[in-house]
């Protein structure tokens, strides 16, 4: 069988429960915690957890109620920093992992993009102020043209 | 708590601001978890199969793009729960799930169609805009926060 | 291991990733997909030029971009878009065209359904993971030595003999026991010659019946009919460098490829209404008291337009024609309506799911009939069409050029 087809992937009793949610936990630029931090304190919780380190912060798996108690714990740390997502696939599901498929997940480019606003996104939270911003209109035709006519003589 | 949508379904500064106030996003990745979670199905890798496109008819005719009605079987039910929406528009639309600009185009129009409230914004492209975006987040939810008081 | 690489703008959602990879696996080949980051996406993009709204769209251009430029190097790459979305038809046949334009690698495309199956990928995997394997073959212009092409079609047995570049015998007969209907078609061409089994270089098989003909036979060429039509086509009108379509309007089901440089890359194959066949100019000849190769000239004099025609279906377009005749019609007009009705019916079905390159041409035993030619050119808007000698023995012909070189049972001797 090919690597990247997957047919009845072989799955722990705890892959199929569908109690067991997985989370991803990212953190943003300039956050006071490291990734490490943040995974030690997952441990410290104590909480029957599955935890793993990943390339944009951590990914933990376990009952909902467990998952939903660790995340409100470990936001505590870095409210403004620490971000997290659902992730419908348990960390190294064959059927999703890059190691056994090729390609990147659906969800990877989302992520990478959405990452780079994440610093604002901080800030916004940890310095709430209220900003005016003036949306950009179509100018007025006859504006228009006066500027393409002076375009046009200085050219000439 | 009130369940909102979000759009697009996968974002994850969308899903955290709100669970941040306590509120449900709906999103897709627990679409896509109970899917593969069901050992029933064995059609890798999301265990999306020939049913799901005909499931999308609800949403979409029999003329429309299979790869339409395949997704809206997936978004369809995260908009027919939602009680709130907040679409964000000009956003890094991710691929997969959200890759088809006519699936966007429906879903966005069925959660504008629905009577119930909804907070359209367009994606930050700097650290102003960011704060407009939060900011607007936030007064949206405390607004919905107030009618639900005043509901009970 | 065969890789193909899947440009698609999700496949998965049609629910049909399973059955694409099965298709693969079946002809020793694996789905592999590029893999590119982000910034290399938005590059390609622009680079590309297409402003398409749907970002798995953009996806698609990056990775056909990552097999152009080498980034990924895969063996072949299957392009396939959601039937009926304009959007990713249009982005689907731009790279295709590019990825065609920039290197050798085959491609085939294909827009799907939920319906899709395997079983319908076959024939496309196969004809891609053999267009890897034997590209040596395919790149054939010239026949030499003295070979039999074998077509063994669902409804008639094709043979074809050749020798130095040249058709010098031809057979046809209609399928019944695969074996023994090979062995009248063959001996009806070796009958044009003073040739028998013992003289050839050697025999190529295709169609339904390739595999029970090439063992009984042991032929040295067993290949599908998708590349072996395309190629006999192509040789046989003189289309071998560039773009072309083939057209085969059959007894039962008809065929469509499109070809670049002699290598079929998409395909398109139907046959659930009779309307849509050579059945229904069967009937109306019958129906007309001519023979069926009458028919052809006879609609070439006639209007269609004159004579009513309300259905494209084999029993109510049938009926409809009996009025025209009864209402004092012209059997020219009523035959040129058969014809154009045919022709319509097999663009409504079929032609709408492919990108017609010019020149089209038309094979099969209903491409001698004069007036259904001419309704298929009209029907695409006046598009060259051209019907090459021995179009009726497309598959044979194909066969018998393509195992010209490989066949060597006079070395032997």
């Amino acid at each position: 069988m090919s690597p990247n087809l997957t047919m009845s992937p072989d799955l722990g009793k705890e892959d199929w429960d569908p109690d067991v949610i997985t989370r991803m936990i990212f953190i943003g630029p300039g956050a006071h915690v490291s990734e490490q931090q943040v995974v030690n304190e997952f441990h410290m919780l104590d909480l029957p957890l599955t935890i793993k380190n990943t390339c944009y912060g951590s990914m933990i798996s376990g009952k909902s109620a467990d998952v939903y108690k660790a995340i409100e714990e470990i936001r505590k740390l870095d409210p403004a920093h620490i971000f997290t997502k659902e992730r419908g696939f348990a960390p190294g599901d064959p059927r999703r992992c890059r190691g056994h498929r090729f390609g990147p997940r659906e969800g990877f480019h989302q992520m990478e993009k959405e990452y780079r606003i994440l610093g604002f996104v901080s800030e916004a939270l940890e310095n709430p102020k209220e900003v005016e911003i003036e949306k950009k209109k179509p100018i007025d035709v006859d504006e228009f043209k006066k500027f393409m006519n002076e375009c046009l003589d200085k050219e000439e | 708590m009130v369940k909102i949508a979000v759009y697009p379904p996968n974002s994850l500064i969308l899903a955290d601001l709100l669970e941040r106030k306590g509120h449900t996003p709906l999103v897709l990745q627990k679409q896509i978890r109970q899917k593969i979670k069901d050992p029933e199905i064995d059609s890798p890798p999301m265990n999306i199969t020939e049913e799901d496109p005909i499931k999308g008819l609800k949403y979409a005719a029999i003329e429309v793009p299979s790869g339409v009605r395949g997704r809206m079987a997936i978004i369809g039910p995260l908009i027919d729960e939602a009680e709130a929406a907040i679409v964000v528009d000009g956003a890094p639309y991710g691929f997969g799930c959200i890759g088809c600009a006519r699936t966007n185009e429906l879903s966005i129009f069925l959660l504008r169609n629905k009577d119930i409230p909804v907070l359209e914004l367009d994606y930050p492209t700097n650290q102003d805009e960011t704060y407009v975006m939060v900011n607007k987040i936030n007064e949206f939810v405390d607004s919905l926060e107030k009618t639900d008081k005043e509901e009970e | 291991m065969v890789k193909i690489a899947l440009v698609s703008c999700g496949t998965e959602y049609s629910g049909i990733q399973k059955e694409i990879e099965k298709a693969a696996n079946k002809f020793g080949a694996e789905i592999v997909l590029p893999e590119i980051d982000l910034d290399y996406i938005d590059e390609s993009y622009e680079k590309f030029g297409f402003s398409a709204q749907s970002s798995s769209l953009k996806l698609m251009i990056a990775r056909a971009m990552a097999i152009v430029e080498g980034r990924s190097k895969p063996d072949a790459v299957f392009i396939a878009t959601c039937f009926r979305c304009a959007e990713a038809a249009l982005v689907r046949n731009e790279v295709r065209r590019f990825i065609q334009n920039n290197t050798r690698i085959p491609v085939v495309t294909y827009s799907f359904t939920e319906r899709t199956k395997a079983d319908e990928l076959f024939i496309r995997m196969e004809a891609l993971a053999t267009t890897v394997t034997r590209r040596s073959i395919l790149a054939r212009e010239k026949q030499e030595g003295l070979t039999l092409g074998l077509d063994s079609g669902s409804t008639t047995t094709k043979a074809v003999l050749m020798e130095n570049n040249q058709v010098i015998g031809t057979g046809w007969t209609s399928t019944k026991d695969i074996i023994e209907s090979a062995k009248t078609a063959a001996a009806e061409a070796f009958s044009q010659t003073d040739y028998g089994w013992d003289d050839l270089d050697g025999i190529g098989t295709t169609g339904y019946g390739r595999f029970t003909m090439g063992q009984e036979f042991g032929a040295e060429l067993i290949q599908e009919e998708l590349s072996v039509n395309a190629k006999g086509a192509v040789y046989l009108a003189d289309c071998q460098k560039g773009e072309a379509t083939v057209l085969d309007i059959g007894g039962m089901d008809n065929k469509v490829i499109t070809v670049n440089n002699g290598i079929p890359d998409n395909f398109t194959m139907g046959g659930i209404c009779a309307g849509a066949s050579g059945r229904f100019l069967d009937m109306t000849s019958r129906r007309l008291d001519v023979d069926i190769t009458e028919l052809g000239p006879l609609a070439v004099q006639g209007d269609w337009r004159k004579a009513m025609l309300n259905s494209y279906c084999i029993v109510f377009g049938i009926q409809d024609l009996v009025t025209t005749l009864a209402a004092g019609g012209s059997k020219a007009d009523v035959a040129a309506a058969a014809c154009h009705s045919v022709s319509e019916q097999v663009y409504e079905q079929q032609l709408q799911e492919i990108d017609i390159r010019e020149p089209l041409i038309q094979v099969g035993g209903t491409s001698l009939i004069s007036g259904l030619v001419e309704a298929v050119s009209e029907t695409l808007g006046g598009i060259e069409v051209i019907v090459p000698e021995y179009s009726q023995h497309i598959g044979a012909v194909g066969a018998a050029l393509l195992v010209s070189g490989m066949g060597h049972r006079q070395d032997d001797k």
